[in-house]
């Protein structure tokens, strides 16, 4: 299928979509960490996931008007009205027993759809557009081609963000109790820590990272009806592709879906369609077993 | 041309209005929509909610205008709007075109955005006789006895402008679109033109590249092939936010160098306020710009914004003629305007002023012979509009 024109480079043209493959990756990451983490480290099954994400990309259309400031604002506002809705949502599961991911799936997957009906109402059903700050409206040379800037800004910036998180789960001592919940919730209850405030409290976290993604991702994965659905999707692909088990994992399924949705379809544009379900088919068929055996523990 | 107060004509409507149901009711049954006294019920149906609210709006809109502007008469009958919304698609337009027919008994019907909605409608047309004067969507149809079209044939903005491209473009073009009928009909309309007068595509196996829709909403990959392929030149159609994210996205890739050509719907309306500064040196073919020079076109666009924000579309401008052709047509269907008399009449009209330049029905269409235009987005007084170049091919079989 590498059918390009004579006499150029074979690998040349496929640079671009390659990096912005990392782009789409890493944004998919910052999504797609919180349903992760909520599923994997606090037993929560949340399909209101992309609602959060939602809520952030409609603020950054609401609130960007081109300047630095109006991002920052952005940023702050999305991340803190997606974590409310994230403790709001730890309310509403308080009477739900906790690992029941029936009744978990179903309340959530309720409070999505009102919570979609609410932005369509709030915002129209058009697809709003985002004002990046202008420094980043233009593009820059990469290696002989030409690159949005706002999307090579935002690859270190979800770069830095994937780091934090890292060490926030690793090292400190809020990601030691949630990861001690986890295991024992009762030994966590005898050292005075309340299960529901730290279902809250992870609730709130995934909601700040899926609001973060939402905000800064929305030049990217803007705001729109489908938008919580695509988000949702991709994020479970992530769990299938890359398990429960550890960030490494997420992130490297979050990369490769970022790849399969642009350098994939540069390689194969005819099956553009279906690419990243074949995918996600042939990894389960390799390693049906060892995915089935982490969702069993989860 | 006659222009009233708003206030003032919706006082005579509604004064004549009271007249005529005093008077239908005392004449006991007439034919449908149409009564004694002078007056006659049309429908329109147009998307007034959903993801075509916008067009929908803008058709409303352009009809309401030409009443607004002739005395709220057509063929000198007071009219009787009735307003129906058509939503996203056939679903919700055939029960709304029911009720117009069935239950309102209008005269005749207008507007419809969707070509789906076209194609559900007919078979009620056709049940109760009425005719559609549509101004947007138009399908394939097998029977158009019925079925009249202020728009285009989905095909005709392409075929109009690849002699265009063939003469200015040295070089082959890459043709790439969204992957579903609208799309797969605008494409075919310039690939087919284009290779007829000796034409080249750039794409790699000489067949249009389409993407995935609604779902593509990074076409960065489908750039990079573009760049690898050498192409001289590109041509597209995107409507709606596919059309922003395409034109943004592409001002800021490798390719932004390479000449854009669109079907005109790239960057018509509120599209082209949110793609800013990106759609600037865009060429596309359009039937309609509102800066064209003619008397009708002043007194459209004057009337248009003294209402209005901003300058009419093609959709409005569509309508606005759907209005014109029932204004003329009920004229000369008689002292007895039934909806086959109208019909009749439709197919009678000859060549039709509009704000576009004078246009006529194709016999065997039913759609506009008209001329097309090349338009390019550029610098008109603060914001960016499109500006007419040049005219391009007289489309319609």
């Amino acid at each position: 299928m590498i059918a390009v024109a004579a006499g150029t480079n074979r690998i040349d043209p496929y640079l671009i979509p390659a990096l912005d493959g990392v782009a789409y990756g890493l944004l998919v990451f910052v999504a797609a960490s919180g349903l992760v983490f909520c599923f994997g480290v606090a037993n929560i099954l949340n399909l209101a996931h992309g609602l959060l994400y939602a809520i952030g990309g409609y603020t950054a259309a609401a609130l960007l008007d081109g300047g630095w400031a109006s991002l920052a604002l952005a940023l702050a506002v999305g991340v803190l009205a997606a974590a409310t809705t994230g403790v709001l949502l730890a309310g509403l599961l308080t009477p739900v027993a906790a690992g029941n991911h029936l009744s978990q799936a179903l309340l959530t997957f309720g409070v999505a759809l009102a919570g979609g009906s609410l932005l369509v109402a709030g915002f129209g059903p058009d697809n709003p557009q985002v004002q990046v700050p202008a420094a980043l409206e233009g593009s820059v040379t990469v290696a002989g081609h030409r690159y949005a800037a706002y999307r090579l800004v935002f690859i270190v910036v979800a770069a830095v963000l994937a780091v934090a998180l890292y060490l926030v789960v690793r090292r400190t001592r809020a990601g030691m109790l949630v990861r001690a919940a986890v295991d024992d919730p009762e030994m966590v209850a005898c050292l005075g820590v309340s299960p529901a405030r730290i279902r809250a409290g992870v609730l709130a976290a995934a909601g700040a990272l899926a609001g973060a993604a939402g905000v800064l991702g929305a030049p990217i994965i803007g705001p729109g009806t489908g938008t919580a659905d695509t988000v949702l999707l991709l994020s479970l692909v992530v769990v299938v592709l890359g398990g429960l088990g550890s960030m490494a994992g997420t992130l490297l399924a979050a990369l490769a879906i970022g790849e399969i949705q642009t350098l994939g379809v540069a390689l194969l544009p005819s099956a553009a369609p279906f690419l990243l379900f074949a995918a996600m088919a042939a990894v389960l068929a390799v390693r049906a077993r060892g995915l089935a055996g982490r969702w069993r523990t989860a | 041309m006659p222009l009233t107060t708003p206030w003032r004509s919706r006082a005579l409507t509604a004064a004549l209005l009271a007249a005529v149901l005093t008077t239908s009711t005392a004449c006991g049954d007439d034919a449908p929509g149409t009564s004694a006294g002078g007056s006659i019920k049309i429908g329109l149906l147009a998307s007034l909610s959903g993801t075509y609210q916008a067009v929908g709006t803008e058709i409303r809109d352009g009809f309401q205008l030409y009443l607004d502007t002739h005395d709220g008469k057509l063929g000198g009958r007071q009219v009787d709007l009735v307003v129906a919304d058509e939503g996203n698609g056939a679903q919700t337009a055939v029960p709304a075109a029911t009720k117009l027919l069935k239950q309102d008994r209008v005269s005749a019907l207008t507007g419809i955005v969707g070509g789906g909605s076209v194609a559900g409608v007919t078979p009620v047309l056709n049940e109760t006789k009425v005719p559609l004067v549509g101004s947007n969507g138009r399908p394939e149809l097998k029977d158009v006895s019925r079925v009249w079209h202020t728009s285009y044939l989905s095909d005709e903005p392409g075929a109009a402008i690849a002699q265009h491209v063939r003469d200015n473009v040295k070089g082959s073009v890459y043709a790439i679109g969204p992957d579903y009928q609208g799309g797969w009909d605008e494409l075919r309309g310039f690939t087919d033109a284009f290779g007829k007068i000796g034409g080249k595509l750039a794409n790699a196996d000489g067949k249009t590249t389409f993407t995935p829709f609604p779902a593509t909403t990074n076409f960065l990959p489908y750039f990079a092939r573009i760049k690898a392929s050498g192409a001289a030149a590109v041509y597209t159609f995107y409507a709606g936010s596919a059309a922003v994210d395409f034109v943004k996205q592409y001002a800021q890739s490798e390719i932004k160098d390479i000449p854009l050509y669109a079907a005109g719907f790239l960057t018509e309306g509120g599209v082209l306020n949110a793609q800013g500064e990106a759609a600037r040196d865009i060429y596309s073919v359009l039937n309609y710009s509102p800066d064209l020079d003619n008397a009708e076109n002043r007194a459209f666009v004057a009337a248009w914004k003294a209402k209005h924000d901003g300058s009419p579309t093609t959709y409005a401008l569509a309508s606005y003629d759907a209005a014109a052709v029932l204004d003329r047509a009920i004229g000369a269907a008689g002292s007895d305007p039934t909806p086959e008399a109208i019909n009749t009449a439709i197919g009678q009209l000859g060549q039709i002023a509009s704000p576009r330049g004078t246009w006529q029905f194709s016999t065997t269409t039913h759609s506009p012979v008209q001329k097309w235009y090349l338009r390019q987005v550029r610098q008109d007084g603060r914001a960016l509009s499109n500006t007419v170049v040049g005219d391009l091919a007289t489309v319609g079989r």
